[in-house]
């Protein structure tokens, strides 16, 4: 299709890529890439930022097996992971059908609604809910007095707190997730949709026979990313409870900051942080090998 | 039946979600004695409770900072990823599939596993406390050029090609022909890239130790967890005023971000 070209052009050709691409490789090296493998060369290392490396091969790597602090970290980690995953991928699709089965304006108008709590950041719906969740007069608690249950603690107790961090993650997300099931069902030809109503199917059987299937790839899209980023989560924790109370939001990466920038345990955190990325790498590559198999 | 079951449940759910946002604004304008108050309708306005929380800490300043930085990391990644996405969906050349491989794979290494090296990296490059290191960092993004590659490789190519043949150089072509007429994949790549970076809390709390320099997020994080106690109706205040960027930004450009939602999850 190109037709032949020259050696000065193909030369020019290679030379305008190469710069066209010069910022992002220098980039992506210096500030992802290179990272990731100091985080390996300081794991290996005992070190507290102010005396010099002690080489200590993979004893950090050891030392985190016996530690209970890490494995309450992780367990912690697992059940919120448990908890949001399938809660926020079962409302968002919930909110997708059912905003499908909107006409008219009405749609824009809902959809506007669900989406609305993404454009708030992090740390203000931190402070939102921190504010409704007031545990001396916050609203939860004068609305649950009416109904006669008495103050709950929310963020201060080590039951609750974790659960309320899950809700108001849920809030923020469910409208981003539910916008992205809204678009692959709106790809589905209706003809399927007209052809399952005149053989009588019921609205829940279109659903179970036509909708969810062909959402496969979607559903396994939003489950990866949402479990992904469901390893990762840090500002609303740091903000709403700094992990506590009692160390009971104390999730991977609160502790693998603290060790960084509190403890000044270099080493192990990092020792830590590397265990975190095989973890996500590991999810990344189910990801990229299912999205790879499709085209 | 369901024609007036859906459009309720919706409306009921769709009120439930914005009802915590609604109540932001009416605790705003509440003074410090009610405002746990539970009617929905303010019977007060203090609007002094702003002036409280534009003076009472560097709330202008935070937030210049956060426009600074989100608005130049937006404008350089759109330069750069156009650039990037357009060499690997157009040039023919050397290494090409490696250097797309190798950029993708950075994809996985999460921000929380890199925050302690790229902090002692951007340390020693002398960027702590800095628009550079609040900036910089934050550029480079596979994500932002795996769109746009993608993007480049539907666009038509006669354009292009009768713009080469004309004479102009093949990085002639990407700037005067190709990036102008980019806009159905800059603007909601912009309007993400904006919303993530005004959103950015860990890092720029990680890099920066001068309040001078904290964006907006470190700024409100601090009132509601810092030594001293602000009194929430000044917190709401605080937080109102900093929303008012996003929410503008949602309800101007709603179309653009739904779009560019879509695009993530389609992949």
């Amino acid at each position: 299709m190109t037709p032949r070209r020259s050696n000065a052009r193909m030369i020019q050709e290679w030379v305008t890529a190469y710069s066209f691409l010069l910022p992002n490789i220098l980039g992506l090296m210096i500030f992802v890439f290179i990272p990731i493998l100091y985080a390996f060369y300081v794991s290996l290392h005992d070190w507290n930022a102010l005396s010099p490396k002690v080489y200590v091969g993979f004893q950090n790597y050891v030392t985190l097996i016996s530690d209970e602090q890490w494995w309450h970290s992780v367990t912690r980690t697992l059940l919120f992971s448990v908890v949001y995953v399938p809660l926020l991928f079962c409302l968002a699709l919930l909110s997708a059908l059912l905003v499908n089965g909107l006409r008219g304006k009405s749609v824009g108008v809902v959809r506007t609604m669900f989406l609305l709590p993404f454009a708030v950041t992090s740390v203000i719906s931190a402070i939102i809910v921190m504010f409704l969740l007031d545990p001396r007069n916050g609203l939860a608690n004068q609305l649950l007095s009416l109904v006669g249950i008495g103050k709950q603690q929310f963020l201060g107790s080590p039951t609750q707190a974790i659960f309320c961090v899950i809700l108001t993650l849920l809030w923020i997300n469910i409208g981003y997730n539910m916008t992205i099931f809204l678009s692959a069902i709106k790809e589905i030809p209706i003809d399927y949709f007209e052809a399952a109503h005149i053989d009588g199917a019921t609205r829940f059987q279109s659903f179970r026979y036509i909708t969810f299937p062909l959402l496969r790839e979607t559903n396994t899209f939003i489950l990866i990313v949402t479990t992904i980023a469901s390893f990762q989560i840090f500002d609303h924790i740091i903000v709403m409870t700094k992990g506590g109370p009692m160390n009971s939001t104390e999730v991977s990466v609160l502790y693998i900051f603290k060790e960084a920038f509190q403890m000044l345990n270099m080493g192990y955190s990092s020792a830590l942080a590397f265990v975190l990325f095989l973890i996500v790498f590991a999810f990344s590559m189910i990801q990229l090998k299912f999205f790879s198999s499709k085209d | 039946m369901n024609r007036f079951i859906i459009p309720t449940v919706s409306i009921i759910v769709g009120v439930a979600m914005i009802f915590p946002i609604y109540m932001l604004f009416i605790g705003s304008l509440r003074s410090e004695t009610h405002v746990f108050d539970i009617q929905l309708w303010p019977t007060e306005f203090e609007f002094a409770n702003f002036v409280e929380a534009v003076t009472s800490s560097h709330l202008l300043r935070s937030i210049m900072n956060s426009l600074i930085v989100s608005t130049s990391v937006t404008v350089i990644a759109m330069l750069f990823h156009a650039m990037s996405g357009y060499a690997l969906a157009r040039f023919q050349f050397p290494g090409k599939n490696v250097i797309f491989a190798w950029m993708l794979s950075t994809l996985m290494i999460p921000f929380a596993v890199i925050m302690l090296p790229l902090y002692l990296i951007t340390k020693n490059l002398g960027m702590t406390n800095s628009f550079a290191g609040l900036i910089i960092p934050a550029i480079f993004n596979a994500y932002g050029i795996f769109l746009f590659r993608q993007f480049y490789r539907e666009f038509p190519k006669e354009l292009e090609e009768a713009a080469y043949i004309e004479g102009l150089s093949q990085a002639g072509t990407f700037f005067r022909i190709a990036l102008p007429l980019s806009m159905p994949i800059i603007a909601p790549l912009t309007i993400g890239f904006f919303l993530a970076n005004w959103n950015s809390y860990i890092w720029p709390l990680i890099i920066t130790q001068k309040e001078t320099m904290w964006v907006i997020q470190v700024q409100l994080a601090n009132l509601v967890g810092g030594g001293y106690v602000t009194p929430w109706n000044i917190v709401l205040a605080a937080a109102v005023i900093a929303a008012l960027p996003t929410f503008l930004l949602f309800f101007f450009m709603q179309r653009y971000l739904v779009e560019g939602i879509k695009m993530t999850g389609i992949k």
